[in-house]
């Protein structure tokens, strides 16, 4: 039937958005099949529609989502996600948070939050001690609280519900392998936006210990390059400029990541031998990997990380709290010039790059 | 008020005492912003009921009202006289980590953050003694110093945030009990009032505010109040670091910045201190973080998105100046 | 031509004298030896063009400057003026033509401006300032003198410019001086405003214990006021006279003179 067709597009168009991503957790395959159980039903109804009718009338929930840096494009399509999950599941969002990273703010604005009675509340817990009182305080209110993109660190224990995110120590890790496979000796740099901030820090944690297991005489300097894209850049071209000698230049954030790919094509340094590589999907970097100019990068699909959120949120407060909350992974995938093509070619809502609503026809074998 | 009097012949005794016309005449411009504050909290209280009338709601806007506030009363006291201190939202993220190594190096927690408030000062003491000797204009001083102590603090931090020590008991005290901020603003904020209006520093901070060369001429040293307040400037705004560092249990080097000095500067300015100087009230300054406060709590609490929120904050700022400023000039000239 | 000065008093009734005092700041002589004498309760005139030295004079007379030769004597006794606090202390006060005055605080604040009244008791250890006795005392004082304000909390920006002046002249005279120096205190001062000035210094004449000095350009309004009058050109004083036995005709004619003169020499 044809609503069938049209369902099963979107499934898969979820299941080819997450490629590698692993889904875990019982509460979530709970969810999809809820959602796939749906969408069996016959008759003229879209899908949509037969959604809301497994359940019945609900209040318009209102999630909050708090953020370190509202104005980076990185979390574009998270908003996106998070959009179309509430046309779907129909709850209301807010986006709020701190543009400078500051705890402080972000703080305030979980607690904005809770004194508003939100119904729930999702936010990057990017400081290791500032969240565990107000997550507890939510909590004791009532109110879910998730954390994406950003968990607390291991061996810490905050309260928050789940987490939907990448994991960012591993992702490191498996960067810092990659880097050994690549440079043999020489200096390498490693560029973080904010250190010390929890969605960022563990992946250079994960970079250098991955390094300095394989044995091989690389000499890693951490350079911090600040908040926001255009210092990014500038940053990282004066050391370069300083540095001359450098054999790679890695970063671990989106901003970071494109200050690189600029500054590799700038100063033409893949005929030079040197390498480069980072994280996201910035429309810059894509390009520039398809050029030729950076090795690779690593994407943590913000999309869902806002969408899945949402969907958690939606399960957890209709439920009445029995099921959802699950660490969700949002994925860990190297693009690199063998598999950037249909970034390049497609501009969609998923990575950011429109805000048409699409669905995006699958085309030949899943490259993984 | 041209009487001329006639030479030889008895004149009515000048008046002592103040009827209730004066008490208001005299509070007139903290009356002003009281009611745009009340005005604005009765809006959010109807578009929004759980503004106010609840204790959770009360204490997160008091969170917001109270670090804005308590640097506002240091720069008010240096705008009274014609000068700025722009690396107040810098010294809020130093003291804390001078509290954190003090605290390191085995000093209980008293004394640690006394040891933070005395970095803080000498800080200030640098801003004034740079002012007052080199001659620069304090704008330029303290965007210097704005640099300069981000810098150190980056550095002695390695950037990476640290956790707040001490004791819960000593932390609730210092700010992580939700009214313990908003109660140290309001005793704050007396100390300053009485040290503005009913000690010799105060009156001579607004005199030579007023006139400096005047003042001197009376033999009034302007030099030694301009450089006691920035010290004084520059302890409130660690102090208020240091407040915000038990709230939040973590001491982060990103923390204040210039964000919110210019928020405690506008607040100087909607309670009614020119930037121009010479004249300047703390509980105006008080007044006018609340209303900051009221406008950035109430327009989360109803939902503004990240973006679009800088835009309805920057236009209510200007609203509330306008209305403030424009309604002061117009007493002024009608008293004449 | 300078006409002959009249016979000082004896110093010890003279409230001030200077002998012969010389000003040079660098290669530019100031003042050329000037001699002048105030008698107690006198009010004396000083009068000349800008450049005259006139404000130098004053700033001497008040310890601003020391002069670089010549005596100065206060109330009989011979004294090299240290500083404006000593000069203060000898009661001696002085009114610049900015007055002072600190605009956004009120009228008794600027009378007791860094004289202010300390609270006792308990309340003395914290330094804090007794209002209560200010505003009574500032009232008192402007009563006794016969300024009329409405209410002494009034800011003093907003008074007109002739109570202003009034308001700067009460704090002098307050704070215990005995010899009052006034600045061009009828600058910029419409007809109105300035009989008010006038007649309070006629009355502080009256009321007795002040010699007064003032600076002046206007040269019918002086001869009304003061007492003896002197023209001062280019550093020195060319002319000393009681105001009853000159008149405005004869003043101006010294200056035209002495005008020519140098036009003429300035021309050779």
């Amino acid at each position: 039937m044809a609503q069938d067709r049209d369902d099963d597009a979107k499934d898969s168009s979820l299941i080819s958005a997450g490629r590698r991503g692993i889904m875990q957790g019982a509460g979530l395959g709970a969810a999809l099949s809820l959602l796939g159980g749906v969408t069996g039903g016959g008759g003229l109804i879209s899908s949509a529609q037969a959604a809301e009718a497994a359940f019945p009338q609900h209040k318009k929930w209102k999630i909050v989502f708090v953020n370190h840096v509202t104005t980076n494009p990185f979390f574009v399509p998270t908003q996106y996600g998070i959009q179309d999950a509430c046309a779907m599941f129909g709850m209301d969002y807010q986006w709020t948070g701190s543009a400078t990273s500051d705890a402080g703010e972000m703080v305030r604005a979980v607690n904005s939050a809770i004194a508003a009675k939100a119904d729930a509340i999702a936010v990057p817990i990017v400081d290791p001690n500032a969240f565990d009182k107000p997550i507890q305080a939510a909590l004791d209110a009532g109110i879910p609280v998730f954390a994406y993109n950003a968990d607390a660190p291991r061996g810490k224990s905050n309260p928050r519900l789940a987490y939907i995110g990448q994991d960012l120590y591993l992702s490191g890790y498996q960067m810092g392998e990659r880097i050994a496979s690549m440079i043999d000796s020489g200096m390498v740099a490693l560029f973080i936006a904010t250190p010390g901030q929890l969605n960022i820090q563990p992946r250079l944690d994960g970079a250098s210990d991955a390094i300095k297991k394989s044995g091989k005489k690389i000499d890693i300097q951490t350079v911090a390059t600040g908040a926001t894209v255009n210092e990014e850049l500038s940053k990282i071209k004066s050391f370069y400029l300083g540095h001359q000698d450098l054999k790679g230049m890695f970063a671990v954030d989106a901003g970071s990541t494109q200050g690189v790919a600029q500054v590799m094509k700038e100063s033409n340094l893949p005929s030079k031998g040197v390498h480069g590589g980072g994280f996201d999907l910035l429309p810059q970097t894509i390009q520039l990997i398809h050029e030729g100019f950076l090795d690779f990068t690593i994407d943590q699909q913000p999309y869902v990380q806002g969408f899945y959120t949402v969907m958690e949120a939606f399960v957890f407060l209709a439920s009445g709290g029995l099921v959802g909350p699950a660490n969700i992974n949002t994925g860990l995938k190297f693009v690199t010039k063998d598999t950037v093509e249909p970034y390049l070619n497609t501009s969609t809502r998923y990575e950011g790059k429109t805000t048409k609503p699409q669905i995006v026809p699958m085309k030949g074998a899943i490259k993984s | 008020m041209n009487t001329v009097n006639e030479p030889r012949k008895a004149t009515t005794p000048a008046q002592t005492a103040s009827p209730r016309g004066a008490w208001a005449s005299h509070w007139a411009p903290e009356l002003r912003i009281l009611l745009v504050a009340v005005l604005l909290a009765a809006y959010f209280q109807f578009v929004n009921h759980d503004f106010l009338l609840s204790n959770a709601s009360l204490v997160n806007l008091s969170q917001y009202v109270a670090p804005v506030a308590i640097i506002a009363f240091g720069e008010i006291m240096l705008m009274i006289g014609g000068d700025i201190d722009l690396s107040a939202g810098m010294v809020f993220a130093f003291a804390p980590f001078m509290m954190v190594f003090a605290n390191d190096a085995g000093a209980p927690m008293w004394l640690a953050v006394i040891a933070g408030l005395i970095a803080a000062a000498i800080i200030g003491f640098v801003n004034g003694a740079v002012t007052v000797f080199l001659r620069l204009p304090s704008f330029v001083t303290t965007l210097g110093t704005l640099f300069l102590i981000n810098g150190i603090t980056l550095t002695v931090s390695r950037g990476t945030p640290a956790a707040t020590p001490g004791s819960p008991a000593f932390a609730a005290v210092m700010g992580a009990w939700g009214y313990s901020e908003i109660i140290w603003t309001v005793a704050i904020a007396f100390v300053m009032h009485v040290l503005l209006r009913h000690t010799r520093w105060g009156l001579h901070t607004q005199a030579a505010g007023a006139n400096a060369l005047g003042a001197s001429e009376a033999g009034i040293h302007v030099n030694r109040l301009r450089l006691g307040n920035f010290v004084i400037a520059a302890v409130l705004a660690g102090f208020t670091g240091i407040l915000e560092s038990f709230r939040i249990t973590s001491i982060d080097p990103q923390a204040g910045g210039n964000q919110i000095m210019f928020l405690a500067v506008a607040a100087a300015v909607i309670g009614g201190t020119p930037l121009t100087g010479g004249s300047g009230t703390i509980v105006g300054g008080l007044l006018g973080a609340a209303v900051l406060g009221i406008l950035s709590d109430g327009f989360t609490l109803i939902g503004i998105n990240a973006f679009t929120f800088n835009i309805i904050l920057g236009a209510a700022i200007l609203a509330a100046m306008i209305f403030n400023i424009h309604v002061g000039r117009i007493r002024r000239k009608g008293a004449r | 031509m300078a006409e002959p000065l009249t016979a000082p008093a004896a110093s010890a009734d003279l409230a001030l004298r200077g002998d012969n005092l010389v000003k040079r700041f660098g290669a530019v002589t100031a003042l050329d030896g000037v001699s002048l004498s105030l008698g107690k309760g006198e009010i004396l005139g000083i009068l000349g063009d800008n450049g005259a030295g006139k404000s130098t004079l004053v700033k001497i007379l008040t310890g601003f400057h020391q002069q670089t030769s010549g005596t100065l004597s206060v109330h009989g006794e011979e004294t090299l003026l240290k500083s404006v606090d000593h000069a203060r202390a000898l009661g001696i006060e002085c009114v610049y033509q900015d007055l002072a005055l600190a605009n956004s605080l009120s009228i008794y604040h600027n009378m007791f401006l860094n004289r202010e009244i300390v609270r006792g008791g308990p309340a003395r250890l914290l330094r804090l300032v007794d209002h209560k006795q200010m505003r009574e005392r500032a009232a008192q004082c402007l009563e006794d003198i016969g300024v009329h304000v409405p209410s002494v909390d009034l800011p003093v920006e907003r008074l007109s410019g002739g109570q202003r002046q009034a308001i700067a002249v009460a704090r002098a005279v307050h704070s215990n001086a005995r010899i009052l120096l006034l600045d061009e205190p009828l600058a910029a001062m419409g007809a109105r405003e300035a009989a008010l000035i006038i007649d309070l210094v006629m009355r502080l004449k009256e009321k007795g214990g002040l010699s007064i000095i003032m600076i002046m350009h206007n040269y019918a309004q002086t001869l009304d006021i003061a007492d003896r009058i002197m023209l001062m050109q280019r550093g020195r004083v060319t002319y000393e006279q009681r105001s009853a036995n000159t008149s405005v005709a004869e003043l101006m004619d010294i200056v035209r003179r002495e005008y020519r003169a140098m036009r003429a020499t300035t021309a050779g």
